[in-house]
């Protein structure tokens, strides 16, 4: 119960982490995955329908660059669609958290 | 698990997608995988960090289904984006199975009905004639045959419905095979 607590909750907030590490820089797959990986502790593997999802839904774009080792990179950049869905989404947790904040502290 | 292991789970899953769509699934992990050897991970490694690769394989799967029905809206793409999300264990059988017994009860009750008014039709006809009905024997042969007319209809629309009802659930429990399989065979 407690782990599906978990996965449920991390799942929700990955794509605004997402949003948040795209709107510092532009960046690639494997470089998303482990940031958040060790972060948050997500199965690396989970970026992958993320990203498709977030392209399809127009969030983000992609572009190669040619990499020094091996094949090019696929790097993803924010949209202007993603850029907005950031702030929005930003803000709707910042509200939320102080709102369960408040609740977990009234409880303590 | 290595690389080799795990692609071929992933393309397990994926089986029955479009090519197209397994081939870049497939080049993501294997860049994944390149990436963290060039970065001195080992391929378990890289591999246990990814996950399961036949839960990966069913959320792709769920994915391409969801982002088809966006695109094309018809039932056919419905279905699939409907399918898809069961098959992620999102909707559990007890959930839609309630929901299948109460339609295949309703569609067996509109059979009896059917058969009930064509029977009822060929009485009327057989023998409506020779019991004086009011309005005359013609009325009853008429009525007779309407009857059974209505009756043969609508048994007509609810074989087609069955049909489609059937269709669905071979596909649903296809699909569903599929998805469990791997996931089974990889906790092995």
């Amino acid at each position: 119960m407690v782990e599906a607590v978990q996965v449920q909750l991390k799942k929700g907030v990955l794509e605004l982490c997402v949003l948040a590490l795209l709107s510092q820089h532009d960046s690639y797959a494997y470089e998303i995955a482990s940031r958040l990986a060790e972060g948050i502790d997500m199965g690396e593997g989970t970026i992958y329908p993320l990203m498709r999802r977030m392209q399809s839904d127009g969030l983000v774009d992609t572009y190669l660059v040619e990499s020094s080792a091996g094949p090019p990179r696929k790097y993803y950049k924010l949209t202007e669609a993603g850029t907005m869905s950031f702030s929005t989404q930003k803000a709707e947790w910042a509200a939320f958290s102080r709102a369960v904040e408040i609740i977990l502290g009234d409880a303590a | 698990m290595n690389r080799q292991a795990f692609i071929d789970r992933l393309r397990l899953g994926l089986s029955g997608l479009p090519a197209k769509a397994i081939a870049e699934a497939v080049a993501d992990y294997e860049t994944h995988f390149a990436e963290g050897l060039a970065a001195g991970r080992s391929e378990d490694e890289v591999a246990a960090a990814l996950g399961d690769p036949a839960r990966l394989a069913r959320e792709l799967r769920a994915e391409i289904g969801l982002k088809k029905w966006e695109e094309q809206r018809n039932p056919t793409s419905a279905a699939g984006a409907i399918f898809a999300v069961l098959g992620l264990g999102a909707i559990d059988l007890l959930i839609l199975l309630p929901i299948l017994m109460t339609v295949a009860g309703t569609l067996f009750g509109l059979i009896v009905a059917a058969v009930a008014i064509f029977a009822g039709g060929g009485v009327v006809f057989a023998a409506g004639p020779f019991l004086d009905p009011p309005g005359g024997p013609l009325t009853a042969l008429l009525g007779g045959i309407g009857l059974m007319a209505a009756g043969a209809s609508l048994g007509a629309i609810l074989t087609l419905i069955v049909i489609g009802l059937v269709n669905a659930l071979v596909w649903y429990g296809r699909l569903h095979y599929r998805l469990l399989k791997p996931a089974i065979e990889s906790q092995s």
